[in-house]
């Protein structure tokens, strides 16, 4: 589906991603951990076609992208940020917006937003203003915004990390349902390791702009990795030691 | 809730639109009768003085009806209508300072510079007079008693017909006025009325802006009659060839207009109805040593 | 207080009766204000849009000069109009001074760096992080600045409102372009100037009023629009 080769970016005369070769097979879910200011939320917005890295290709269903990414190709992608960002409108609205932009007709609008408000649960918020939303209500819509374009890749930026412990449990157990049901293609960024392992197939971990390891995220917590992997996993591993001990 | 915000954003528009067009179709011409000139726009630069009179609010309407030109009165300080006509600007001036105006006729850029009305300044002050204005003999030792008792005067202070006129009186009385007691209001004549009015203090105006005033002023005439207080009205045509762009026609038709015997009767008539008086002289045809101030 | 009081008895009995002057200076002050204000929106939502998204050399000096360019006196503005629609200016060939189309020229001039300068405000108070997210709903160029326009559409509602308060309250401009002549280019300001030199104050204080109302009038249904769209 993604594929990408030898990617650098470097902004400011930094280099903030060196050397990314990615891919990304078609329903898959892909995790990106690593420390702040890794690179992961950069990379994210190379791979959303929302920047434009310094050097290295890009492919997109095998497609060659250079340069700016054609409408085509923006229009099968959707990304979920770690606020809501809200439209000043109403929750309809704001999921219907990215149909209307893509001229879907106006009688198929209704009930896919409808139906995509049922599945996270906030159907009965339709006519409410964003503003108004809770915390939790609001990164549903914003979920439900990027769900409802049926997207042929979505892009998850750290989407729970706004949120407390109970509103993201709730919402991580109706968004793994979605996944499981959709088979949606998928990066997920993340700081915490126990999303992207009970969401993601693959993980890769960022370290300084530079992939230092991937795999399953299962083996990434036993495996013997480089020794930044390493620390940066040795956190986890100790959190996975705590909870099989107690 | 998506119809009502369409329906305003459109109620906007229409809105607008109406106002802007409503305004296209107002250049048709009034009544169709007068002749409908090629170029029908004259320009008439003269001083806000003479706008106040009210006077071109009887003439305008008159010679347009007669020949079927527009004109449009530009009303500025004395300074600024001699400056239109320098600069060919206007087509046409009628201003009040001889003195002035003869620079415009000897470099010839005024031309069929006729004799139109006058009327008369007056200097006016509180009824309580504490310089005793109404006693001295003339208008000039009345300024002298002015200056004598640092009595607020109110100048006009902005090169208008007055403001000349009431600097030369100063001169002919060998006075130099400054000091706390000599304002310079810098504005209309109207306005420069009230300022007198407001601080009791003297200043020199033409009959008529103080006629029509009156009914808002606490200000009384104390001086008037002197021969040195004619307040002399000329027309003239800015000359078409330094200045290719004005409209010669136009601007001769007005030029005429202003002296032939029917405009002059209704000068001489103005003002009667309202104030008991004319507010002007009219002097068509006269030499200008031969006029009276009554 | 005589005085005030009969000058509002008069503003009631010339709109009561229908004064056709007092009436024609209306609708021309609401014309001419009314399209200026239009003019610098065509002008000004764009300018300030490039101003606020776009960076490039010298952006830091072009905001400085809308933004001083707010408030900029009136007749300063009416000034150099007139100089350059003068017969001896360069724009002469038109004819155009002393026309209600100058006033409109100046009025614009004079609503312009307000309407440009709000625009950019609200825009630049934008999350640069929302534009993000817009820009990743797959957009067009015209579909990301209408979605961005819309969500400051309370700001742009400010910047309308300002610029027409700041020319259908100004003077200086309109009588030295238009001349305030009768039933041509006089408006509500300039004859209530003209009044006032007249010593005619019980008209001059009526078509104070009159403006006034106009002026809230306008405003206040502006205002209802700004606060009805934000209530949705």
């Amino acid at each position: 589906m993604l594929k990408t080769e030898g990617i650098c970016w470097k902004k400011s005369g930094k280099y903030i991603l060196r050397d990314i070769d990615f891919e990304l097979s078609p329903g898959e879910c892909v995790g990106l951990v690593g420390p702040n200011g890794s690179g992961k939320s950069s990379l994210l917005k190379l791979l959303a076609f929302l920047a434009l890295p310094t050097s290295g290709s890009m492919w997109f269903k095998g497609q060659l992208i250079s340069g700016k990414a054609p409408l085509t190709v923006r229009r099968q992608i959707a990304i979920v940020f770690q606020e809501p960002l809200l439209l000043n409108s109403t929750v309809y609205d704001n999921v219907a917006v990215g149909l209307k932009i893509r001229k879907v007709p106006q009688a198929l609008i209704g009930p896919r937003v409808e139906s995509w408000l049922e599945q996270f649960g906030i159907a009965h918020l339709k006519q409410q203003t964003a503003r108004s939303l809770s915390g939790g209500e609001a990164q549903r819509v914003s979920l439900a915004r990027a769900f409802v374009l049926e997207p042929e890749v979505l892009f998850l930026d750290e989407p729970f990390s706004a949120l407390d412990a109970p509103i993201k449990k709730s919402l991580f157990s109706d968004l793994t349902r979605i996944f499981k049901q959709t088979k949606v293609t998928s990066v997920l960024v993340s700081h915490d390791f126990n999303d992207i392992q009970r969401m993601a197939e693959r993980a890769l971990i960022l370290i300084d702009g530079e992939i230092k390891a991937s795999g399953r995220p299962a083996d990434l917590l036993r495996a013997n990795l480089t020794k930044q992997a390493s620390d940066f996993m040795s956190h986890w591993r100790q959190c996975k030691e705590f909870a099989q001990n107690s | 809730m998506k119809k009502t915000r369409a329906l305003s954003y459109l109620s906007i528009l229409m809105l607008l639109f109406s106002v802007v067009l409503s305004g296209c179709g107002k250049t048709a011409t009034p009544t169709a009768q007068p002749p409908t000139p090629a170029n029908p726009n004259v320009i008439l630069a003269t001083t806000t003085s003479t706008q106040d009179s009210g006077l071109l609010e009887v003439l305008i309407p008159e010679f347009e009806k007669k020949t079927g030109y527009k004109v449009k009165t530009i009303a500025v300080g004395t300074g600024a209508a001699l400056a239109m006509g320098e600069k060919g600007e206007a087509d046409v001036l009628l201003v009040h300072a001889p003195a002035s105006e003869k620079k415009l006729v000897d470099n010839k850029t005024g031309i069929n510079y006729k004799l139109v009305m006058h009327n008369d300044f007056i200097l006016v002050g509180p009824a309580e007079d504490p310089a005793k204005v109404k006693d001295s003999k003339n208008v000039l030792e009345g300024l002298k008693a002015i200056e004598a008792a640092q009595a607020v005067f109110v100048s006009r202070g902005d090169d208008s017909g007055t403001d000349k006129m009431e600097k030369s009186l100063w001169v002919k009385a060998g006075i130099k006025p400054a000091g706390k007691w000599y304002l310079q209001s810098g504005t209309g004549m109207g306005q420069t009325l009230n300022i007198a009015s407001d601080k009791a203090g003297y200043t020199l105006t033409d009959r008529a802006t103080y006629l029509a005033n009156k009914k808002n002023l606490k200000l009384e005439i104390l001086k008037e009659g002197d021969a040195a207080l004619l307040n002399i009205y000329h027309v003239m045509q800015v000359n078409p060839e330094k200045f290719p762009k004005v409209n010669q026609e136009g601007a001769k038709a007005f030029d005429d207009f202003m002296v032939d015997s029917a405009t002059q009767k209704l000068i001489a008539e103005f003002g009667k109805d309202k104030y008991g008086q004319a507010l002007f002289f009219a002097d068509a045809g006269k030499s200008e040593a031969g006029l009276a101030a009554k | 207080m005589e005085q005030i009081w009969q000058g509002i008895l008069k503003a009631l009995q010339l709109l009561v009766t229908g004064d056709p002057e007092v009436l024609q200076i209306t609708l021309t002050t609401l014309r001419v204000s009314g399209t200026a204000t239009l003019i610098s929106l065509v002008l000004g939502v764009p300018a300030g849009t490039f101003l606020a998204l776009k960076n490039f050399p010298g952006r830091k000096v072009v905001l400085s000069i809308v933004n001083s360019g707010m408030g900029l006196p009136p007749v300063v503005v009416g000034l150099w109009v007139t100089i350059f629609l003068w017969r001896s200016g360069p724009f002469g060939y038109f004819n155009i001074l002393y026309t209600t189309t100058a006033i409109i020229i100046a009025q614009a001039i004079i609503a312009a760096p307000v309407v440009t300068g709000l625009t950019s405000a609200a825009i630049q108070q934008t999350d640069p992080k929302l534009r993000l997210q817009i820009r990743a709903l797959g957009v067009t160029n015209l579909q990301y600045l209408w979605l961005l326009l819309k969500e400051v559409r309370f700001g742009l509602f400010a910047a309308i409102i300002a610029g027409f308060g700041a020319v259908v309250s100004e003077v200086g401009a309109s009588m030295m372009v238009g001349g305030n002549i009768k039933d041509e280019t006089r408006v509500l300001t300039t004859a209530t100037v003209l009044e006032v030199s007249k010593g005619n104050f019980d008209v001059a204080i009526a078509l104070s009023v009159i403006l006034s109302l106009l002026a809230y009038g306008v405003t206040f249904w502006l205002t209802l629009l700004q606060q009805q769209q934000q209530g949705e």
